[in-house]
């Protein structure tokens, strides 16, 4: 815990100044997805205030967000609302005050909490934007809600799969009595019992900046892998590296890009169209053994029959 | 019939004067005596072509093999006779004879006469233009040859004097081998016959050969498959390196005798003015190209095949076009730098010493004579007022976005292997950000010389960084979910995995459980973030290292193209030592890896004339 409160204490100051350095910011963006719950139940007030738990979320997300640094893609993605037409009240782009301000003011409580079907939809979206980024940058997904979900068994099977693609999950419980089912299974859990705990939860999930390089390997460190198969290190590697970007609960499309054996050209040079003279005719060697063959039994067949015909003259003689 | 196999017949006669020990031969002795004599200016002057692209562009300019009114040299005032000059050795024998004042083939070749022409200051060459760049010569290999360091103790097939001598030379020094690491065939043929290089590699004489567009179809399908064995092709047989993308090696020019060029100086302008301006028209005509027309270009492409003739160019819209289409052109821009410019590292000087330098190691010369760098004024009203295109303008050679994305989906193994033509690495220690020059001057000056030369192949600067972090983050995360359970105390830990102790069987078990997320979610370790950090280190080192690499060069004087170099960041993908023992250890897998790469056509930002 000690580790993540030192990141933690990264400031939205060091993450602008992590991009101000970067040559290409495109590649290297934060995308950080809200899922904002917006269920009847986020419409009551905070115990013993009258600040509504919709509104304490909406003012947190306003202050924070309008904080974050502008190389960082935000998305705004809010589920039961009765107001608004469209999920994405913020699809995944830069900041853009204009637009997410109103953006975040407009939802107003509503019905249910699908909250499985939305983390797939946030998900998606940055496996997505993870795809057009080749895969550099960080992607995080943030849920604040205050209630369980109404689809618990689909929560829990894209939470994994959503963890297992390298999707940091950071939840917010808003004035829950009892902890959220996601919270024991997820990279962060905050609750918030009051509108100022609320800001503070929202603005430490936005400070989760990886700050991981190569170089903080203690020799002491070594020891721990001392007893891992080195075989095993290699294939637990790549099953991290190599998680995709297929959508949340799907299986991976297979590649089409295959350049290995390719019988006919599939590229040409910048500047040249060779002449399409045809390849010179050569017999393979599949085909020239087919011709011995094929000799083989013309010449035995005709032997056999000479042979067949001169017992038979020299029996009729 | 192949455009190329015309050009061997042609060819034949020459080659049969080279024996087996041709290469050991002094180009002198090739040649045979010749009486030198003066070069007649009455009448017609006679200019030797060769059956190459760019010669289109002297028919263009001459309207035929005779000057024809309202051609570009008849407008110039210059009346030539284009006499064919395959035969590289006769058209010595008629430039010292003084049948014709001007020698035509690539800088090799003239190389491998320079010395002998050279021997009077009469005869001295002068090289007063260069016409292309090819684009149309490869090296085949076999299966088992993947990339260019496997070249070593190999045997490799080249036509006798031709062209590849010299795209030889530069493809060993790319490989960091000498002449001495690899057995050299000589072949007498071009192609058609089983004395030609790649009819040798088709019979399993040769290990790799040189080979022209038309035989390098016929051995393995096209510059970017693989024979598969079936229709002529040899199973496995592939490119490992081509014109197309080192496409700064053969250059072709024209050789000027000294006595004339002082006494014509007035016509050599005019000769290579109109030389360029034709070039200008062609490559205008040529964008209009779309598997058909417009009627002027069809027109330079039928004055093409009358001259080849049919048997050698059988249709104009695949074989003249094709042909015209295998070379890249300086024009007037691309020759301004060739001659002029001190930074240009494939320009006349540095071609001049690397074809000397393989005419004497080959045996073809025994001093270092150089041929003569014209002092043509390309300021002048002959070029400036004549020409459209004078300016000097470099563009960049790629498109960013197309390479960025065309390498990122290579990702790593065998399609990245496919298309590597040669890779060098150099290492960093932990949280290294400074990657000067004074450190990695060697490496540096290696890939700007690879861009330089190999114009048509990006290079992919691949920043790789140390597991370690990641993994002993998989293992704490792993103990904490409890699926692995960790014993003992610090230098004495096992672990144990479903009550068993750790073992290589249980590999695949933990990957799947990697793969659905077991390992994940635990607050106070995350490998899967701690990868992704490495991921995006790793790319900004490769970045750190390009800008590095881009100073190098802009401090050298020397020129480079910075959509040729595409930082990339592998991570923890790829790493010497998955599971490091000691700092030593982790210190191999930190480390930045050049892959020279042929990228697809989409990637290459099309321009007139190449600099």
């Amino acid at each position: 815990m000690r580790n993540r409160m030192q990141r933690i204490a990264i400031t939205i100051l060091a993450a602008c100044c992590l991009h101000a350095g970067a040559a290409e910011p495109e590649v290297y963006c934060d995308n950080i997805v809200v899922v904002l719950d917006a269920s009847g139940s986020m419409g009551a007030p905070f115990i013993g205030t009258n600040v509504t738990k919709m509104a304490a979320a909406k003012s947190a997300l306003k202050q924070v967000l309008l904080q974050s640094p502008r190389a960082a893609q935000i998305g705004v993605l809010v589920f039961s609302a009765k107001n608004v037409g469209t999920d994405w009240v913020y699809p995944l782009a830069p900041r853009d005050d204009a637009r997410l301000i109103p953006a975040i003011e407009a939802p107003e409580a509503g019905s249910s909490t699908p909250l499985g079907q939305y983390m797939k939809i946030g998900a998606d979206a940055l496996l997505l934007q993870r795809e057009k980024q080749f895969g550099y940058g960080s992607y995080r997904l943030l849920i604040v809600t205050d209630g369980q979900a109404d689809d618990v068994a689909l929560m829990q099977r894209y939470t994994r799969d959503i963890l297992a693609r390298g999707i940091c999950i950071d939840v917010i419980g808003v004035d829950m009595l009892d902890d959220h089912l996601l919270a024991h299974c997820v990279h962060s859990y905050r609750r918030a019992n009051d509108p100022a705990t609320l800001v503070h939860a929202v603005r430490e999930a936005f400070a989760e900046i990886s700050d991981n390089g190569d170089g903080a390997v203690k020799r002491d460190d070594f020891e721990l892998l001392t007893e891992l198969p080195s075989e095993m290190a290699a294939p637990m590697i790549r099953a991290l590296c190599d998680s995709g970007n297929h959508p949340i609960g799907e299986r991976p499309k297979p590649k089409h890009r295959v350049d290995v054996a390719v019988q006919t050209s599939s590229w040409e040079a910048p500047t040249v169209t060779a002449p399409r003279h045809k390849a010179p005719v050569h017999a393979t060697r599949e085909a020239r053994e087919w011709i011995v063959v094929v000799m083989f039994l013309v010449v035995a067949t005709a032997v056999f029959g000479i042979l067949l015909r001169k017992k038979s003259q020299a029996g009729v003689s | 019939m192949c455009l190329h196999f015309r050009k061997t017949l042609l060819l034949l006669a020459v080659l049969a004067h080279f024996g087996a020990r041709a290469g050991e031969e002094s180009f002198q002795k090739i040649v045979g005596p010749v009486a030198i004599g003066n070069v007649s200016d009455r009448g017609p002057i006679q200019v030797p072509f060769i059956t190459w692209g760019g010669d289109m562009i002297t028919f263009h300019a001459n309207g035929g093999l005779t000057t024809q009114p309202g051609s570009n040299y008849a407008g110039q005032g210059l009346n030539l006779k284009l006499v064919p000059g395959d035969d590289f050795v006769q058209q010595v024998r008629d430039y010292m004879s003084g049948k014709s004042p001007l020698l035509r083939g690539t800088f090799s070749m003239a190389g491998l006469a320079a010395e002998m022409i050279g021997s009077d200051p009469r005869t001295q060459g002068v090289v007063v233009l260069q016409l292309t760049w090819s684009a149309g010569d490869h090296m085949v290999a076999r299966a088992e040859l993947k990339s260019l360091r496997d070249l070593k103790g190999k045997t490799i097939a080249l036509r006798q004097c031709g062209p590849h001598i010299g795209f030889l030379d530069d493809v060993l020094k790319t490989a960091q081998l000498g002449w001495d690491d690899v057995k050299v065939v000589l072949a007498k043929d071009l192609n058609g016959s089983p004395d030609s290089a790649g009819e040798m590699l088709r019979a399993g004489k040769v290990d790799a050969a040189f080979v022209v567009s038309p035989d390098m179809i016929g051995l393995c399908g096209g510059l970017q498959s693989t024979g598969s064995g079936a229709e002529g092709t040899v199973k496995g047989a592939h490119v490992l390196v081509s014109t197309a993308t080192m496409s700064h090696s053969i250059a072709d020019v024209y050789v000027c005798r000294k006595d004339f060029y002082d006494t014509h100086k007035d016509w050599v302008t005019k000769f290579v003015a109109g030389y360029m301006k034709s070039c200008e028209q062609v490559v205008a005509l040529k964008k209009q190209f779309n598997g058909k027309g417009p009627a002027e270009y069809m027109r330079v492409l039928k004055l093409a095949q009358d001259i080849y003739g049919k048997k050698t160019m059988p249709t104009l819209e695949e074989d003249a076009h094709g042909t015209l289409a295998e070379v890249i052109l300086p024009g007037y821009p691309g020759n301004v730098s060739f001659f002029t410019e001190q930074s240009n590292m494939h320009g006349f000087d540095a071609m001049m010493s690397d074809a000397l330098n393989v005419a004497i190691s080959r045996g073809y010369s025994q001093s270092r004579t150089y041929l003569l760098k014209h002092d043509l004024d390309y300021a002048s009203a002959a070029f400036k007022r004549y020409l459209s295109n004078t300016e000097i303008v470099r563009q960049d050679r790629f498109r960013a976005e197309a390479v960025l994305k065309e390498i990122e989906d290579l990702g790593s193994g065998a399609n990245l292997d496919n298309r590597t033509i040669v890779s060098f690495t150099i290492t960093f220690d932990p949280n290294q950000t400074d990657f000067s020059a004074t450190q990695y001057a060697k490496e540096y000056q290696r890939v700007v010389q690879l861009a330089d030369k190999y114009s048509g192949a990006v290079i992919a600067v691949r920043g790789h960084s140390d597991p370690t972090k990641t993994l002993i983050e998989l293992v704490k995360a792993g103990v904490s979910r409890g699926v692995l359970a960790r014993a003992g105390a610090n230098g004495n830990y096992s672990y144990s995995f479903q009550g068993k102790p750790l073992s290589l069987e249980q590999t695949p078990a933990i990957i799947s459980l990697i793969e659905t997320g077991a390992f994940d979610g635990v607050s106070e370790h995350n490998p899967r973030e701690n990868m992704q950090a490495a991921l995006n280190l790793s790319r900004k080192r490769a970045e750190n290292v390009r800008d590095s690499i881009l100073d190098y060069a802009l401090k050298s004087g020397l020129h480079l193209d910075k959509s040729q170099i595409q930082p990339v960041g592998v991570g923890i993908r790829e790493p010497f030592i998955a599971k490091p023992t000691n700092m030593d250890e982790a210190k191999q897998n930190m480390r930045v890896e050049f892959r020279l790469l042929r990228v697809d056509a989409e990637a290459v930002a099309p321009s007139d004339f190449d600099l």
